[in-house]
């Protein structure tokens, strides 16, 4: 601990220096019984003392959140040795305001005495914010010594996207092996109704199609569909970004890209991710609960790096970009590298969809309303228009989605054709 | 509420020199003084106080210079007493802003700053039967000289208190 001066004993001297000053040039005796106080309280400079004594507990409710979630943090001090005064600052991480309360205390403490402060932190931004770093200032009675410290305690606080519940969801035209909830076009065990053939030694006998075996005069079983699961790889764009946070193109993408991941592992899905972008990061395709934390864990902390190299999707492994996978591409599509990806995952054969937040709402919610910004935002949107239209002549299936409005119904309006049937694998 | 205590004192520095010696050049002294005290109540900026704190020490001694009243030594004991609390509750007032402050802290401050000042007050009316006697021994015309070293001594050896390196 740093002891040092501060500003308070300067003026105490100033002062003090002053009135002994004036003692003298006026030879009265009151100046001197007046400048005594301040002689003295400098004078506890003097005396030796040692830094105070004390511990401190820095404690926080919660280690995840969610985007505009709060948390409480809770500062504690005992003291060991008498505290004149303290002061306690932690600083707020960039991106969180305060909710309630105030992130400084003072205290004042006898030995063993214990106090607290608490406070709570509104995280409106994703990401992963360092708290635990807190500045104390002890004073010394008079306030003319102070001892400086800084305690580090790291906790890490997780701010995860928001998600929005989401119930109809793009069906993948292909299914995998695991078990699911889409009607697979193979025949199997299932409950959807497929086929029906004669029976064979081994069918069970509730297999048996009584109605038909009645009407053609032999046994005939029910064939049924399997019901299986589809690997689903969320592709998110982050070459470029236009907005202030916390409702970035980028944000709006990552939390449109969280909401499908957990209502497709909700389905028993498996689900993948790439970051396209400057840097380029991958988590594979999987399922469960520990799945969304990995994905959650890559999603918040996507962010934009500037790069002139276009970069290859060929880097990806095949494991994380399987051929049968359904790849939903969220993307404002401000950057040409970004659209040239995905026409060439769909000239591979994936199954593809572009989900394009629109850049053209966020940054008109940004500006004063004019009539040239208006007139801009108009021409920018038919541009954006022709573009899209592009892109579904190529054969993509382009979703706009205006981040005003809810993610569900934009959803709802792709038209997919159902799996063919003869597609049996 | 932080700020009444600071409000007080520097009615105190305004009232101290005007009472015994009401004439314009105290009053309007002692009124600039008022006023940066003011300045720095409202700002909670450390100069203004500091500089209305050096404006009153000015103002009590053109009071006390003018008037040649008889040595008041409860009054001056008051007034720098005043000086301290003034800028230490402007100090205090700085610390506890934008702050949660804990309910014993600021009785605890005030409890203290009251003990000091009664101490004050008794160690100096103590004191002063002894310095006369005192006083009686240095030649009448050495007195400025040994004044003058005594106060030159007694801020040096502040400054050197003051500015001296710490662990």
């Amino acid at each position: 601990m740093t002891a040092r001066l501060t500003p308070l004993g300067l003026s105490l001297l100033t002062v003090a220096a002053w009135a002994l000053s004036f003692a003298v040039l006026s030879a009265r005796a009151e100046l001197f019984v007046a400048a005594l106080p301040l002689v003295l309280a400098l004078a506890t400079l003097t005396l030796r003392r040692s830094a105070p004594d004390y511990s401190l507990i820095h404690e926080v409710s919660a280690d995840r959140v969610f985007e505009g979630e709060s948390l409480t943090v809770t500062v504690t001090v005992t003291a060991k040795s008498a505290v004149p005064l303290m002061e306690l600052l932690e600083p707020l991480p960039r991106d969180c305001n305060l909710a309630s309360g105030l992130n400084r205390g003072v205290m004042a403490l006898r030995p063993g005495q214990t106090a607290s402060f608490r406070y709570e932190m509104r995280c409106p931004v994703r990401g992963v914010h360092a708290l635990g770093t807190i500045v104390v200032r002890v004073r010394d009675p008079w306030s003319v010594r102070a001892w400086e410290r800084r305690h580090v305690d790291p906790k890490l606080v997780r701010v995860y996207p928001r998600i929005a519940p989401l119930r109809s969801l793009p069906r993948p035209l292909h299914t995998q092996t695991s078990i699911g909830d889409y009607v697979s076009p193979a025949l199997g065990e299932g409950i959807e109704p497929g086929d029906i053939r004669q029976f064979t030694p081994g069918d069970r006998i509730r297999q048996v199609n009584w109605r038909a075996s009645l009407r053609l005069g032999s046994l005939y079983v029910t064939q049924r569909h399997r019901e299986r699961n589809a690997d689903v790889v969320l592709m998110l764009d982050t070459l470029a970004e236009v907005g202030v946070r916390p409702e970035t193109t980028l944000d709006l993408g990552v939390r449109a890209a969280a909401s499908l991941a957990t209502a497709y592992l909700a389905r028993k899905d498996r689900v993948g991710l790439i970051v396209y972008g400057g840097l380029m990061d991958w988590v594979r395709p999987g399922s469960g609960r520990a799945q969304y934390e990995r994905l959650a864990d890559t999603l918040l902390k996507a962010d934009v790096v500037f790069t002139y190299v276009a970069k290859d999707l060929a880097l990806v492994p095949p494991r994380v970009l399987s051929p049968h996978a359904l790849v939903i591409a969220v993307t404002p599509l401000l950057d040409q590298r970004f659209t040239k990806a995905t026409l060439d995952l769909a000239a591979r054969g994936f199954d593809i969809i572009v989900l394009v937040v629109s850049p053209v709402d966020v940054t008109r919610g940004m500006l004063a309303p004019s009539e040239t910004d208006d007139l801009a935002c108009r021409l920018w949107t038919l541009e954006r228009r022709a573009r899209l239209d592009w892109l579904r002549r190529h054969g993509l299936a382009v979703l706009e989605w205006n981040p005003a409005e809810p993610l569900e119904p934009t959803l709802a309006g792709l038209e997919r054709r159902r799996p063919r049937l003869a597609a049996a694998r | 509420m932080i700020r009444l205590p600071a409000a007080a004192f520097a009615a105190v520095l305004f009232v101290v020199p005007v009472l015994p010696a009401a004439v314009p050049v105290v009053t309007v002294l002692g009124l600039i003084g008022l006023l940066l005290a003011a300045v720095g109540i409202a700002t909670l900026w450390r100069w203004p106080v500091t500089s209305a704190a050096c404006v009153s020490l000015t103002d009590y001694t053109a009071a006390l210079w003018l008037t040649d009243a008889p040595v008041s030594v409860a009054a001056a004991a008051g007034f720098g007493l005043s000086l301290l609390l003034l800028l230490q509750s402007i100090e205090l007032a700085r610390c506890m802003r934008h702050a949660t402050v804990d309910a014993g802290s600021a009785r605890s401050i005030i409890a203290r700053w009251c003990g000091f000042g009664a101490v004050m007050l008794v160690a100096t009316l103590s004191a002063m039967p002894l310095a006369i006697p005192l006083a009686a021994l240095v030649p009448h015309a050495a007195a400025p000289f040994v004044a003058a070293a005594g106060v030159l001594g007694a801020v040096l050896a502040l400054t050197a208190t003051v500015l001296r390196p710490r662990r």
